[in-house]
């Protein structure tokens, strides 16, 4: 891998130090940047930096992480919650279960920032179940963090008060949507709610709510430490920073990479992830996670930042890329696909609960070669519809990848409807 | 009427029984217990993956099918689970010892194929290793015994 | 204002209105599915969106708000085919069988198939026919079916249980494509809280949902429906009723009148209208010859009866007759033969069934507050803060104005506070519950109104300027400290102490009972301390406060306005005033008696001591409504002429002389008078049996055969007569009751009605102000001793009404609930050796009856509990006769008993 090309600053102690160590985390500059917001710094100030740095939400929609904490700050409340979205459930994606097992106290520090700048002391993260490491090693930081003052009353010897607690996911993808996850968190099932109201206002038990990703929150002190500027010098217009993605599929090196926001595609996929694995040509690239999109090797060059990727219908999502090759059959990974987000699908609304099954369905059949041409049309129309209608993100985004295959690999499909065969024999 | 902590208590009474599971019995004291009306609690217990309403094995099988799982050949691992355990599934072997479960992605991209048998992590599967990951435990089961 | 466009159209309408009803104000068709306005309002289905300029997604106009400027269109191309694209969706998990479903025609879905055309979904192949099989384990029950093939997963039916019925019996299981609605754990509904109110059957837009009972009965469109009044409790609930062509009533379902029930029913409404077409009915006049009843013609049975009464009259004097009116019966009704009694016989001997259950309201509200009758408004329940019940099983007496309640407190945290001796449904959802023992009431109360003289939490400026007799009281309360309070109720202190806290602190406190405090000796001290409660804390005169006695049956609030009493004429204008009998005697024509009447609880007293020797009774069934049914019998048979008219040959009719058939309350039109003094319009919803008459109709025969003409042609001459007569219905005339009724007072053509009392603290008293009694507390007449050492206490069953006449004649009430039971506590229960299901005899000095036991938490320990409903098992054989003093109404809700397991070989 070329480190050269990597910026760490979310990863800045992944793998450096020891996670289950507060004290190693503090010699590395950790739980300053708490100090210097409590000590120098007012509540506005510091939403003001953030702000100015034009950090946007790592979690998929990118959402300005300043404006979202200004909401929240500026709501006048008697309680106020901010949670760490760690329900990282997106196919593909693993980048926030590496920050939380490799420095888990980064996300405190920036959970702890958070609550000092919207004027809030209660914090939950939410980690999906099935991560029982981070959960242990989270436990274990906030266990340290108030044994050494930072979390608890009289945080540093201020007035501020701030803690954490942990609640597990416990096997739902849909919580990883800011509404059902806060559903969750108060003990119902997982389903979303209708928006507006949106969480910086009204959220958690109805209060004032900041919802952040992991990653985002692992950006936080960084910023406060070397300042709005320095991080706004990193990146592009609009995106700015850097990205951590998780490369995998077809290539010869997988694993995790950090990269400032503008790194065209192919160099992340040809010279970090060392080109397409046997020497074979590249197919697409899904970016983003199963709800992103696909990327044909045409579009590879594209700077991945959030403006360049909008222009070809795409984003990074959440910093998932799974490199198909040559090999690959569209029509199975749309499958695989579909079968995922029918499995997801809370079922509160029609189009995504009976959209999904009818989607994979459709795609189920065509795979066994006993498809129509006049599936494509429904798979099409289906597809548009579940993106208009579905009542959250999930059943909106669940076509994406299926709609652009079809789009971009028409012939392929067609293929398996006419002859009744896979053209590359899956 | 908070009902904080409700899914933390369903998830604390399932590791506290044997079967992996949750009874009539725990939902209905955790819904007491939080004031959750009982066919809430019931849509809860059922709605996430990880509980289950019907007894399970000791261990828990969770395979993940998904994207990058699948392009490293996840179904011949759910093939060879199938096969070494003689279940499908949401099926529990005989012995009760093990549950086999599909799990939606489970974050070891990097390692896949990949499974967790209750909190342990498994990656780079292959077909070969099944039986002997499978044996280890049931090993490791016996002499605690 | 929010200024926003609409299909290019500019249009203004109020801030937080949601899209689609800003297009309904714009005459905008919005095709929807899953909404129900005001009770499922999840957006689930996606039929109703909309494009909206510059979002990314269409929106569904029943959720999302208008917003400045907003530009929304309703019928682009992107929205036809997503709407039906959601419409085939769910069209392909949906059998069309629509030839076989009994939703045909009444089918939101069916209509939206229909309108966009929609044949065969387009997710089904061609050769593809809809065969998912599911199964649902949980409608086992004899109401309500549940189909999961036609079930959409709208969750209208979750949130109407959720949201109407306060009840969460159903909820959704699972998830994605797997969801189900479903009970917990799949139980049986009748293993759940579920109350079989059918408001999920109600709020259902298919077949998934159906009533059992109507099944096979008939599609929607071949059904005639009509809007009328529920015949059970005194929420006086506005239902369609549903006749097929065979004038079989086959279905109900409520009216949305905000106002009372606002759509809602409970299983009673909606099931128990099936009475009416029972085989049971009487079709013939009946009279006795030779010991045996046989069919006689309307006019042989009218001129004997006539010349019964008229030898008895001459015979015995008028006072030797007692006339029964009837709490089922309609107003009209009840006026017309409270005057046949007056008028006619020429004795003030009527009464009606309210003597057995709010007598003690009508003394002792009229004696503290000037009006016996409910303040407030049941649309009132909104503006309170908390709600003290105190003697009330609403869930299963008034299950509807439970349901406004248990909303009220879960929505607008409104709190609720229970004192009953039995752990009842509504004592489960309080927020604080106080289990008093039977017939403590008063210490009770006295000891809640120390705590709030002591904490000061009582209204001084109130008291001072709109009551009269605190000191007195102040010094009889005064002795009711916290220990003799609790010694004697066996109420913790503690929580005494925080229902006081909890009312005296309250803006708005509404008290709510019903004859938990009446139906004992010492029922009017009971009602009057009651009154002392909300006098002394201002709770009255104000939206959300007063005294609300809930009335137990359909018109027992019009029975006595119209004069079925002993003591008043209509509009409780007292019979021994000079001047009112001056006007009726002018109105009337004839001279009327002086004396104040005797009472129905003393009827049959009086007819053993030969006192009384004849008695005219319609639609009433005292024997098997009384206490200490046997020696009332005895009393009865002693009669030398009982006349009744019914619907059914009950116990009563078994026995008279003369028995006409009447029309029941869903063939009749006239009024009502629910618990809330809302005067409401009856509509006949099917023709009445061929040779039966209207209980009206049937007096009035009676007294023209006697030499007293009434002509009257309809019921709406009769309420005019009323209005003449009657100030308080001055106003009221049945052309004026089509859509909400009106509430008395209502004292001119012009009046609105009068939604609470004693508006500004001012009481119809003498001295215009309240009356705080000190009332001092008087134990039961009959306590647990050696030899009878339980507490017997009875009541009403959510499934059952009265003597049971009408409800054991609905297959599916009996059929869920066909035998009478005795609840016992389970340490009781433990100590006797009784398990669940047992037989016992329970016993009192007055006789015994056998019944099944059933093990329950809901009584105190010490105390059975037993319905009334069951002939086989009639509990009035062992209730107490004695009487409240002024009430004269008997002590129902306390006697002493002993319980006895039955063994095997006794058996048989």
């Amino acid at each position: 891998m070329s480190e050269e090309r990597q910026l760490r600053i979310v990863l800045r102690n992944a793998g450096l130090i020891d996670p289950d160590s507060i004290d190693e985390y503090i010699a590395h500059d950790g739980y300053s940047a708490l100090e210097r917001v409590i000590s120098e710094m007012s509540p506005d100030d510091v939403i003001e930096e953030i702000k100015k740095s034009e950090l946007r939400g790592r979690g998929g929609a990118g959402f300005p992480t300043g404006k979202k904490w200004e909401f929240t700050a500026k709501a006048d409340s008697d309680q106020k919650y901010i949670i760490c979205n760690a329900d990282e459930g997106e196919p593909g994606t693993f980048k926030d279960r590496g920050i939380m097992e490799g420095d888990p106290h980064s996300v405190l520090e920036g959970m702890m920032i958070a609550g000092y700048a919207t004027g809030t002391n209660k914090g939950y993260i939410y980690i999906r179940g099935e991560y029982a490491l981070s959960i242990k090693r989270l436990q274990k930081a906030i266990d340290d963090a108030r044994e050494y003052g930072f979390l608890g009353e009289h945080i540093l010897g201020s007035g501020f008060a701030f803690d954490v607690e942990i609640r597990r996911g416990a096997g739902s993808y849909i919580c990883g949507e800011e509404t059902a996850l806060m559903e969750s968190i108060e003990g119902k099932r997982g389903e979303p709610r209708k928006k507006p109201p949106y969480p910086p206002t009204c959220g958690l038990w109805g209060k004032p709510t900041v919802i952040n990703n992991v990653e985002t929150l692992a950006n936080i002190a960084p910023i406060v430490i070397n300042g709005a500027d320095w991080f706004k010098g990193i990146g592009v217009e609009g995106s700015r920073g850097t990205k951590v993605f998780n490369l995998m599929g077809d290539i010869n090196w997988k694993g995790v990479v950090e990269i400032p926001f503008g790194t065209p595609l192919s160099d992340i996929v040809m010279n970090m992830g060392k080109g397409i694995r046997g020497g074979r040509k590249l197919k697409a690239v899904v970016l983003g996670g199963v709800s992103g999109s696909l990327i044909t090797s045409e579009e590879l060059d594209t700077p991945v930042d959030f403006n360049s990727l909008a222009r070809i219908e795409a984003g990074p999502g959440s910093g998932s890329i799974v490199v198909l090759d040559e090999t690959r059959c569209i029509v199975d990974i749309a499958r695989d696909i579909a079968y995922f987000f029918r499995h997801e699908s809370c079922g509160k609304c029609t189009p995504c609960r009976v959209g999904t099954e009818e989607m994979y369905r459709i795609i189920d059949r065509i795979s066994k070669g006993e498809g129509e041409e006049r599936d494509i049309n429904t798979l099409e129309s289906l597809g548009k519809s579940m993106m208009l209608t579905s009542f959250c993100g999930l059943g909106q985004t669940a076509p994406n990848v299926i709609l652009q295959s079809l789009r971009k690999f028409r012939d392929e499909w067609l293929t398996h409807i006419r002859e009744k065969k896979c053209p590359v024999n899956v | 009427m908070k009902r904080s902590g409700f899914i933390e208590e369903l998830h604390e009474c399932q590791e506290k029984e044997e079967k992996n599971y949750l009874s009539k019995k725990n939902i209905m004291e955790a819904a007491q217990h939080h004031q959750v009306p009982p066919a809430r609690a019931y849509g809860v217990a059922t709605f996430y993956t990880m509980f289950s309403v019907q007894p399970r094995g000791k261990h828990i099988i969770r395979i993940c099918r998904n994207l990058s799982c699948h392009l490293a050949g996840a179904e011949e691992i759910v093939k060879k689970l199938r096969e070494t355990l003689g279940i499908d599934f949401g099926q529990t072997t005989e012995d009760g010892e093990f549950t086999l479960e599909e799990s939606s992605c489970l974050g070891m991209c990097s390692l896949s194929p990949a499974m967790m048998i209750d909190d342990v992590p498994y990656g780079n599967l292959t077909p070969a290793k099944i039986p002997e990951i499978l044996e280890q435990i049931r090993r490791r089961e016996n002499r605690n015994e | 204002m929010v200024n926003i466009k609409i299909d290019g159209k500019e249009y203004q309408v109020p801030r937080g209105t949601t899209i689609l009803k800003a297009c309904e104000a714009a005459s905008i068709d919005i095709p929807t599915l899953c909404y129900l306005e005001g009770i499922s309002e999840e957006g689930s289905c996606g039929v109703c969106v909309v494009e909206v300029k510059g979002a990314r997604t269409l929106q569904r106009s029943c959720i999302t708000k208008v917003r400045e400027g907003m530009e929304i269109f309703t019928n682009t191309p992107a929205v036809r085919e997503a709407r039906k694209v959601n419409l085939e969706l769910i069209l392909a998990h949906h059998p069309l069988d629509c030839m076989t479903c009994d939703k045909d025609g009444d089918c939101s879905l069916q209509d939206l198939a229909y309108r966009f055309g929609i044949k065969k979904s387009i997710f089904l192949d061609e050769e593809e026919a809809f065969e998912e099989q599911k199964e649902t384990s949980w409608d086992t029950n004899p109401f309500i079916q549940f189909d999961p093939q036609k079930c959409i997963l709208c969750r209208r039916c979750v949130d109407a249980c959720e949201n109407q019925a306060i009840v969460e019996a159903i909820g959704i299981a699972h998830r994605g494509h797997k969801s189900e609605v479903s009970t917990p754990f799949n139980l049986p509904l009748e293993e759940t809280d579920c109350q079989f109110c059918g408001e999920c059957v109600q709020a259902c837009p298919t077949g998934a949902l159906i009533e059992k009972p109507r099944m096979g009965k008939g599609k929607h469109f071949q059904l005639e429906s009509t809007d009328t009044v529920c015949a059970y409790c005194g929420v006086g609930c506005n239902i369609k009723l549903y006749k097929d062509k065979s004038n079989m009533l086959v279905m109900a379902r409520g009216i949305e009148n905000p106002l009372v029930n606002n759509g809602k029913t409970c299983v009673k409404g909606r099931f128990g209208y099936e009475y009416v077409n029972s085989e049971d009915r009487l079709t013939t006049p009946l009279i006795r010859e030779e010991g045996k009843l046989r069919e006689a013609s309307w006019e042989e049975a009218v001129l004997y009866t006539a010349k019964r009464l008229k030898e008895i009259k001459e015979k015995y004097g008028s006072d030797a007759i007692g006339v029964l009116g009837s709490s089922r019966c309609t107003n009209e009704d009840n006026y017309v033969v409270q005057k046949f009694a007056r008028a006619v016989l020429g004795t003030n001997n009527v009464d009606n069934c309210a003597r057995l259950c709010h007598s003690s309201t009508v003394t002792g509200l009229g004696k503290a507050l000037g009006a016996g009758a409910a303040t407030n408004s049941l649309d009132d329940i909104k503006d309170a803060d908390v709600m003290f019940v105190i003697g009330s099983n609403m869930t299963e007496t008034h299950p509807v104005i439970s349901q406004i309640v248990k909303k009220h407190q879960k929505y607008d945290g409104a709190k609720i506070i229970v004192c009953d001796p039995r752990r009842t449904d509504i004592a489960k959802s309080a927020d604080l519950f106080l289990q008093h023992s039977p017939g403590t009431d008063v210490a009770l109360l006295n000891g809640i109104m120390n705590v709030i003289i002591h904490k000061d939490l009582i209204d001084r400026k109130f008291i001072d300027e709109h009551t009269e007799g605190f000191e007195e009281f102040k010094k009889v309360v005064e002795k009711y400290d916290l220990d003799t309070v609790s010694r004697l109720t066996g109420v913790d202190k503690t929580l005494i102490e925080r229902a006081a806290e909890i009312y005296g602190k309250a803006k708005n406190a509404m008290i709510f009972y019903t004859m938990g405090i009446t139906q004992h000796t010492t029922g009017t001290d009971n009602v009057l301390s009651v009154a002392n409660l909300a006098l002394i804390t201002g709770n009255l005169g104000r939206e959300g406060t007063g005294i609300n006695p809930l009335r137990g049956q359909a018109n027992v609030q019009g029975a006595c306005d119209l004069g079925a009493l002993p003591n008043v004429f209509p509009g409780y204008q007292k019979v021994v005033d000079p001047d009112v009998r001056a006007k009726f005697e002018k109105a009337w024509g004839v001279n009327l008696p002086e004396k104040v009447g005797i009472p129905v609880s003393e009827f049959g007293e009086k007819a053993l001591k030969n006192e009384i020797k004849a008695i005219y009774i319609m639609g009433e069934n005292p024997l098997m409504t009384e206490p200490d049914l046997r020696r009332v019998r005895e009393g009865f048979e002693k009669l030398e002429f009982l006349a009744v008219q019914d619907i059914f040959l009950s116990e009563t009719a078994e026995l008279a002389d003369v028995v006409f058939p009447a029309s029941a309350a869903y063939e009749k039109d006239g009024t009502f008078t629910n618990t809330e003094r809302r005067v409401q319009l009856l509509r006949p919803a099917r023709e009445r049996p061929k040779n039966a008459k209207y209980d009206w109709k049937i007096v009035c025969e009676v007294s023209k055969a006697m030499g007293y003409q009434m002509h009257y042609r309809n019921s709406a001459e009769i309420m005019d007569e009323i209005a003449e007569l009657t100030p308080s219905y001055a106003g009221i005339h049945h052309n004026r009751l089509e859509k909400q009724g009106l509430q008395w007072p209502c004292p001119a053509d012009d009046h609105p009605g009068t939604k609470f009392l004693h508006k500004d603290g001012h009481f119809k008293r003498p001295s215009g102000r309240g009356l705080i009694s000190p009332v001092e507390y008087k134990p039961a007449k009959e306590l647990p001793d050696a030899e009878y050492p339980f507490f017997l206490t009875t009541g009403r069953i959510l499934y059952h009404y009265h003597s049971g006449n009408e409800s054991r004649r609905v297959k599916v009430l009996d059929e869920f609930v066909p035998k009478n039971y005795a609840e016992i506590n389970p340490e009781d229960a433990n100590e006797l050796g009784i398990k669940d299901g047992d037989m016992v005899r329970v016993s009192t000095r007055r006789g015994s009856i056998e019944v099944k036991s059933r093990i329950s938490e809901r009584p105190k320990k010490g105390v059975i509990f037993i319905s009334f409903h069951f002939k086989e098992a009639a509990v009035n054989i062992l209730t107490n006769p004695v009487l409240d003093p002024i009430a004269k109404i008997p002590e129902y809700k306390v006697c002493a008993c002993k319980i006895q397991k039955i063994k095997k070989e006794e058996k048989v």
